[in-house]
């Protein structure tokens, strides 16, 4: 096995390596934006349930900014029913993005699992100069 | 029944290699410090809610025109007269606010703090379970690391 050869495999196993690691912190800051979708979908939730007991009468409120703007109690209701919908909508979404990053990452971690014992094989010490 | 449940988990446990009841333990660790975390964050809720409420108590004793002084900043009062003593602003999430009437705010709070209740009992059942699954593992780990060491 020439060198050069073995420095084309360290190439290869070095951009695998930052391959999988990019795609680690893609699934860390897809669950990191999915808690905070979660998180958001509960209170919303929880704001909706009180709309729901409401009299009709009720005076809403909306905080905009630094002011407290009367509205509608249908208004608000179908305000947070439709953030709701876009919330749950985006959870799917990224369900399905991360479950896609998954599948990617495992089938890089195998490929990955194999490399270190042929390197280590072949190359020696020069694995560990990298 | 719960006892030859929790026998075959513990047996599930003893068969894993040591480097799998490492990982077992360190997930079953950093679970539990998240519970307890959920668990404090109620409480500081709750406390907040019960504050509320002894709030709308003092509030529904005063009359109409009572002097008041309401804080602007944490150290700069207004001296106010309390117009209407009847009716609150709750807020309930998310920017929206609600008019209620005294009874209607103090039932709010009550439901707020049942809720919550109820969210950390359920926890705190979660949490105990996983601190059990976390000291089986720590157990055995040790038991596993003890018979390596006089096996070498």
């Amino acid at each position: 096995m020439s060198s050069s050869n073995i420095r084309d495999l360290q190439r290869e196993l070095e951009n695998k390596a930052n391959d999988l690691s990019k795609l680690q912190k893609d699934i860390a800051k897809n669950h990191q934006v999915r808690k905070k979708y979660t998180i958001q979908l509960g209170e919303n939730e929880l704001v909706l349930k009180e709309l729901d007991l409401l009299k009709e009468d009720a005076n809403v409120y909306k905080l905009i900014g630094p002011v407290l703007v009367k509205q509608d109690l249908a208004e608000a209701n179908a305000n947070v029913r439709k953030r709701i919908e876009y919330i749950s909508a985006e959870l799917k979404r990224l369900d399905s993005t991360v479950q896609d990053l998954e599948e990617k990452q495992n089938s890089k971690k195998e490929t990955l699992l194999d490399w270190p014992l042929t390197l280590q094989h072949i190359a020696g010490p020069m694995f560990y100069l990298g | 029944m719960a006892s030859s449940k929790s026998a075959s988990g513990a047996m599930t446990l003893e068969r894993m290699s040591v480097e799998q009841l490492k990982a077992v333990k360190e997930q079953a660790d950093m679970e539990v410090n998240l519970l307890q975390d959920s668990l404090t964050n109620i409480g500081t809720a709750t406390t907040r809610l019960e504050l509320a409420t002894t709030a709308l108590n003092d509030l529904s004793l005063r009359s109409h025109g009572s002097k008041i002084l309401v804080p602007l900043t944490a150290s700069l009062y207004v001296p106010a007269t309390l117009q209407d003593p009847h009716h609150v602003l709750v807020d309930i999430g998310t920017g929206y606010f609600v008019e209620k009437t005294m009874p209607e705010g103090k039932d709010y709070c009550e439901r707020k703090i049942n809720l919550l209740k109820s969210n950390f009992d359920q926890l705190v059942e979660v949490a105990s379970k996983k601190k059990n699954v976390a000291d089986d593992a720590g157990i055995i780990l040790q038991a596993k690391l003890k018979q390596l060491a006089s096996s070498s």
